[in-house]
């Protein structure tokens, strides 16, 4: 979990998921291309996502392609917000059903 | 089969995402909470999945009477590293108008560990985000089960377990 906050904590790298978030699977040259930095800047921020296993890759082709993985901050979600969200939850997807009850 | 092979897109088209989790557990008991329908229901919001498992047969993901979720072919069942579905999603009318893609789940040893990736692929450009979005929920709650044996106790994680267990 040390390594996801780590990474977290820098606004390029948390840019860098939120091109993920807008378009997923891209090339690193994609991604040079929209940041504002050297393409081995972009190459070892990416190494950083990676390791706290935010990025994963896939090849495809000769493309290496980059996905935003958002399992480790589910993960903080759940140890830290799920308490507080479940009356909130449930709560709606009771209202969620006494509306469609009252379509049938 | 090493990595490259393994995390290799084959007939990727359409949009794909992918999720990975790191679980403390054996390749085959992380198939066997994949496969084993009451295993499941536990952290697929009290939803199981019935199937014999075998390449080319059904399955079917419902709580039955209450609700269908998804259903589809198993295309490659290869225990306890590899499984391949197809995905057709039922729980209403808006996912179901999204068609079929498919829904790969690999599983890679690392240390005492289980690295566990599902790709699921071969989605419309532009998905309804519902037909993926519930991965992250189910893939916690999986690695909750299997490292502490404990249901995940999560907004919706358990959403159709009553309903289940008073339907059977």
């Amino acid at each position: 979990m040390d390594e996801v906050f780590k990474a977290l904590a820098d606004p390029t790298r948390r840019g860098l998921l939120d091109e993920l978030l807008v378009q997923d699977g891209q090339t690193l040259s994609a991604l040079v291309e929209r940041a504002p930095m050297s393409r081995f800047g972009v190459m070892k921020h990416l190494k950083v996502l990676e390791e706290a296993g935010l990025v994963t890759t896939r090849r495809r082709g000769r493309e290496k392609l980059h996905f935003l993985n958002p399992v480790p901050i589910q993960l903080i979600h759940e140890r830290w917000v799920s308490k507080y969200a479940e009356p909130w939850a449930s709560a709606l997807s009771r209202l969620k059903n006494e509306i469609e009850e009252d379509q049938r | 089969m090493n990595d490259e092979q393994l995390y290799t897109v084959v007939g990727g088209r359409g949009t794909m995402t992918v999720f990975e989790i790191y679980i403390k557990t054996t390749p085959e008991r992380l198939w066997e909470a994949i496969t084993d329908g009451e295993m499941r229901k536990k952290y697929s919001f009290g939803v199981g999945t019935v199937s014999d498992w075998t390449a080319g047969s059904e399955y079917r993901s419902a709580v039955p009477g209450i609700v269908e979720i998804a259903s589809g072919e198993n295309v490659e069942v290869d225990p306890p590293r590899r499984l391949v579905q197809t995905f057709t999603a039922q729980w209403s009318e808006d996912v179901k108008r999204e068609g079929t893609s498919r829904v790969t789940w690999e599983i890679e040893p690392v240390g005492d560990s289980c690295r566990l990736a599902v790709t699921h692929d071969q989605l419309g450009e532009g998905a309804n985000s519902e037909l993926y979005g519930g991965w992250p929920m189910i893939l916690s709650g999986l690695k909750t089960l299997l490292e502490s044996g404990e249901l995940l106790d999560t907004p919706g994680s358990l959403r159709f377990s009553g309903a289940g267990d008073s339907a059977s």
